[in-house]
């Protein structure tokens, strides 16, 4: 066998006869859904284990998973980035960490872990943030696997795969694969950047977070959330001054939740509890480790796939809901012409023609197929608001109160951009 | 450090930082939010066995053990052989070759989690089939999960299951490659905890009098502006139906031009233009029409037939059940299910939305003692064992309980039309059922898997003159590509979908499978068969 013979050398015990009985059932021969281009044995076998590299962003709940599964398929080159350590409450789903691993980072000892249990596998870890790489790093990769948790850090890897895609060059197009889950629920998805419907395409799918205007939360409050809002968001600023909330500090939480709990009871309302107060200002979503199964499994059966061709893959969204009975839907999800990543055209958006530059931004921040916290407007030829440095949001303030008319054309063009958002945002201005 | 030393430190940190939780709750804590300190405490006084330690075997026990259930068993009297020590993250690679896989397997397993234990039994359950001792061992456990376990012991095993009410569910688990499918046998599973993303009828149409006294003492005319916009629309809504119903003979808006009027007579309430309160009942005004006194699935429920084999545990629940049936019914109640106290944020300022909340919350109240009045006249035994945790959670959960009630492992492909049926109506699960029973029928007989083989096994069980759909050839097709392939992939998707199930079961929190639920991931779909 070819693939025994390189790692042979090393020990007996990294490499043995009838490893891969099972994957080999599949590799061996093809199947009636197979693609005739399949190339059945040690081609793909080869390739599998001795060439394919693969990428795996996060190393947590979904990252775990991942890497268990992608080594036993038989993928022995993978990297895995992660910035976070490990905490307690990981230890309920991520399974390669234990109790001592407390604090340790996550990419590092899940790597470990992988290379000590799976023999011959070679993960490379690093303990840092996926923005640190640039395109040549992940040019270097065949395929790339995200089981994140934020939808900035999604966004814009997604955005820089659509980006290098050359098309000159198609060993610059990287399937990117996507996991994500709440609770009992979650969704895999392929992504073939600038082919397929991409992770801003959809956007709009997401849930919207649960916003309190700041008046409920000052003037009528009625939930217990009202409350925790209010220590966290006036509360905490007001009392520590320029001292930063962080929400991974238990005695920062605790004593959001006395005052929180102070104010329910001067307002007779119910509920505040610690957990509560914790799962507001953290914005924790529930996680078990079946679920995180479930999607690591679906994401590395469509990685497993697309590297060997051994059948087709998913095309191209998997969408898993277990809170009754066992329910799926797989579909395709398509492109947006207007998706403002792979696109390639502005959004086009209608304005009235009375709208101040102020509430064009509100209307932009609302947008939830856009997402966007602080924009910058310009236009090719001038500045309309900054929102940084001090001193251009200070020579730019004044156009927040002028009419977006007065200084953009219909049919204009409006470049966003903001530090949350991975790329420019191109709008095309109509008026009523 | 001394004991003491660390005690006071401790008790220093409590005081500074109050409310923190113990470390258990702070490793479950994003399981807690899931299915709360009740599902946890079933979770851990669950014993869990699991049929063989295959790949997917310990996949779905890691998800398991992970969580936090009681204890479990392997049983397995194999060794570990090469292509297992490829497959299976729970062996020590090469090293596990040639021993008893269970007796690996076992240690990797507990060390995810210390609070569980865990046990390997090296017996082949045929033996423990064949003694009283065996099956009496068998049948005490919370759940029994076997993987790909040829049907001539399945089928016994589900037999023995079967014949006793309250034997333990059984999941029978097969794979073969990308396709796979489970079973869960059970007579009947009850939940009163669905976690209905549902809200609960806010009762409008018939609004109890504190409710109704509220709505008709305003003077929306001369109040207070600000106090105006600050009406809960809850109130709204009960006054304008209370006027609509003066002018109409009692009755409710019913035709499109009905309803349109209505609404309109929520906006003609506001004194100003921008008051958020009325907008939302008028958003909200469909719960005068859409909100039936009792939901059609709770009503069929009230009917349900006595079944012969409900388990024992299950008694207190259909007790409550006929309880709540008989409140609905009682001349001096409400004539709908009992009122509940939790409420949606509306638009509303503090003392207003407090003041609706604990009408609610004492209205809620006098219902639940008028439940309780009843289940201990109808029930008096039970309702003096019942916890009463059981009776307010069921009360608070009443508007989505579920009834589930299952058929043996196996049922189906006896039930020539059944399967016939299945076939037109769902082919791609059907036919991927029927290839994967057909591989274990052939495995049992140590027979060769071929495309052939398996068709004829297929024919066998549907009978020779049915159309079979094309689905069917590419399930066999697959099959006879990969017959004995547990792949880690497959394996680890199984490993998710079954003990999510089992959790499921275990807390009787949300609802879980009922019938088979079919796998396919090459064009990745599930699919269930009931
Ligand atoms: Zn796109």
């Amino acid at each position: 066998m070819a693939a025994a013979a390189v790692v042979n050398g090393t020990a007996s015990s990294s490499e043995w006869e009838g490893r891969y009985y099972h994957v080999d059932q599949i590799l061996d021969r093809s199947g009636p859904r197979t693609d005739p281009s399949f190339l059945a044995g040690d081609e793909v076998k080869e390739f599998l284990r001795e060439k394919c590299k693969i990428l795996v962003i996060g190393a947590g709940g979904l990252g775990c998973e991942i890497l268990a599964n992608l080594a036993l398929s038989g993928f022995k080159d993978i990297h895995v980035i992660d910035m976070d350590t490990i905490d307690i409450s990981n230890l309920n789903r991520q399974f390669l960490f234990r109790q001592k691993d407390v604090g340790k980072s996550k990419a590092i000892v899940a790597a470990e872990f992988i290379m000590n249990r799976v023999p011959g596998v070679k993960v490379t870890p690093y303990f840092g943030k996926i923005q640190d790489k640039d395109e040549d790093y992940y040019m270097q990769f065949n395929l790339i696997i995200c089981g994140l948790d934020s939808v900035e850090a999604r966004r814009w890897i997604n955005a820089t795969l659509v980006n290098m895609v050359d098309s000159d060059n198609p060993e610059s197009l990287k399937p990117l694969i996507d996991g994500g889950t709440e609770g009992f629920k979650g969704q895999a998805r392929v992504i073939l950047p600038t082919v397929t419907s991409c992770y801003e395409c959809s956007l709009d799918m997401l849930n919207k977070p649960t916003a309190f205007p700041i008046c409920t939360i000052a003037n009528t409050p009625r939930l217990p959330e009202h409350c925790i809002e209010w220590a966290s968001v006036l509360e905490w600023p007001k009392v520590h001054g320029d001292k930063k909330l962080d929400t991974d500090n238990p005695e920062h939480i605790s004593w959001l939740y006395q005052v929180a709990a102070a104010r329910a009871k001067e307002f007779k309302i119910e509920g505040v509890t610690y957990s509560l107060t914790q799962g507001v200002v953290k914005n924790i979503i529930p996680a078990i480790a079946s679920t995180n199964a479930i999607i690591a499994a679906s994401c590395c059966n469509e990685a497993f796939k697309i590297a060997t061709s051994s059948a087709a893959y998913l095309n191209n969204y998997f969408m898993l809901i277990g809170t009754d009975g066992v329910y799926s839907y797989t579909f395709e999800h398509e492109k947006r012409d207007d998706c403002p990543v792979c696109g390639g055209q502005s959004l086009a958006i209608t304005v009235n023609k009375e709208w101040t530059v102020e509430r064009l931004i509100d209307m932009l921040i609302e947008r939830q197929d856009i997402q966007v916290k602080k924009p910058s407007l310009s236009t090719p030829g001038k500045q309309i608001y900054f929102q940084a440095p001090p001193q251009l949001e200070l020579a730019t303030r004044p156009n927040l109160e002028k009419k977006i008319s007065d200084l953009v054309p219909d049919g204009g063009e409006i470049t966003v951009t903001a530090t949350t958002l991975p790329f420019n945002l191109s709008l095309r201005v109509k008026y009523t | 450090m001394s004991t003491s030393e660390s005690q006071d430190i401790e008790e220093a940190t409590a005081t500074i930082a109050p409310g923190q939780p113990d470390d258990k709750t702070r490793r479950y804590d994003r399981q807690l939010r899931i299915w709360a300190a009740s599902g946890q405490a079933a979770l851990e006084a669950s014993r869990i066995l699991v049929l063989s330690s295959s790949a997917t075997s310990t996949s779905i026990l890691k998800n398991l053990v992970l969580p936090g259930i009681g204890h479990f068993s392997i049983l397995d009297s194999t060794l570990t052989t090469p292509a297992d020590a490829g497959n299976n993250f729970f062996l020590n690679a090469s090293q596990s070759i040639g021993k008893p896989r269970a007796q690996e397997a076992v240690p990797l397993l507990r060390e995810l989690n210390e609070s569980v234990q865990g046990e390997a039994v090296i017996q082949d359950v045929k033996e423990l089939l064949s003694t009283d001792q065996g099956k009496d061992w068998l049948r005490s456990f919370s759940i029994i999960i076997a993987h790909n376990l040829n049907n001539d012991v399945l089928a016994p095993l589900s037999t023995l299951l079967w014949a006793n009410p309250n034997g333990p569910p059984l999941i029978s688990v097969r794979s073969a490659g990308f396709l796979a499918e489970f079973h869960i046998q059970y007579h009947e599973h009850s939940v009163s905890q669905s976690h209905s993303e549902n809200a609960p009828s806010l009762r409008i149409t018939r609004p109890f009098p504190a409710l109704l006294e509220w709505a008709r003492s305003l003077d929306l005319q001369n109040m207070d502006p600000t106090d105006h916009s600050h009406i809960p629309m809850v109130v709204i809504l009960v006054r304008a139906l209370d006027e609509w119903r003066k002018s109409h003979d009692g009755s409710l808006p019913k035709t499109a031009a009905e309803k349109k009027e209505f609404k309109n007579s929520i906006l003609a309430m506001k004194i100003k233009l921008d008051e958020e309160n009325f907008e939302e009942a008028e958003a909200q005004a469909w719960r005068v029409w859409s909100e039936p006194a009792v939901p059609s699935d709770i009503q069929a429920l009230f009917s349900l037939p006595p079944l012969p084999t409900s388990p024992q545990h299950n008694s207190t629940f259909h007790a409550l059940l006929q309880s709540l049936s008989a409140f609905v019914s009682d001349p001096s109640g409400p004539g709908t299910l009992p009122i509940s106290a939790t409420l949606p944020d509306m638009k509303s300022d503090t003392k207003n939305y407090v003041r609706l909340q604990n009408l609610y919350r004492a209205h809620a109240e006098v219902e639940k003692t008028k439940f309780k009045e009843i289940f201990a006249a109808k029930y008096p035994e039970i309702a003096k064992t019942t916890n009463p945790d059981e009776v307010d959670s069921f009360v608070k959960n009443a508007h989505h309980i579920r009834v589930l009630r299952g058929k043996q492992w196996g049922a189906l492909d006896r039930d020539r039309e059944a399967i016939v049926n299945s076939l037109t109506s769902q082919p791609r699960e059907t036919a991927t059922h029927l290839a994967l029973s057909a591989l274990s029928n052939l495995l049992s007989r140590n027979a060769e898997v071929t495309i052939d083989a398996l068709n004829a096994e297929v024919l066998s069980t549907v009978g020779q003159d049915v159309d079979l759909p094309e689905e069917l050839e590419a399930a066999v097709g697959e099959i006879a590509r990969a017959p004995t392939a547990d792949l880690p992939n497959t394996a680890a998707f199984l490993g998710g979908l079954v003990a999510q199930e089992a959790i499921k079961v275990i807390t009787e929190q949300y609802v879980p499978l009922n019938g088979y639920c079919v796998v396919d991931l090459i064009d990745s779909w599930t699919g269930v068969i009931n």
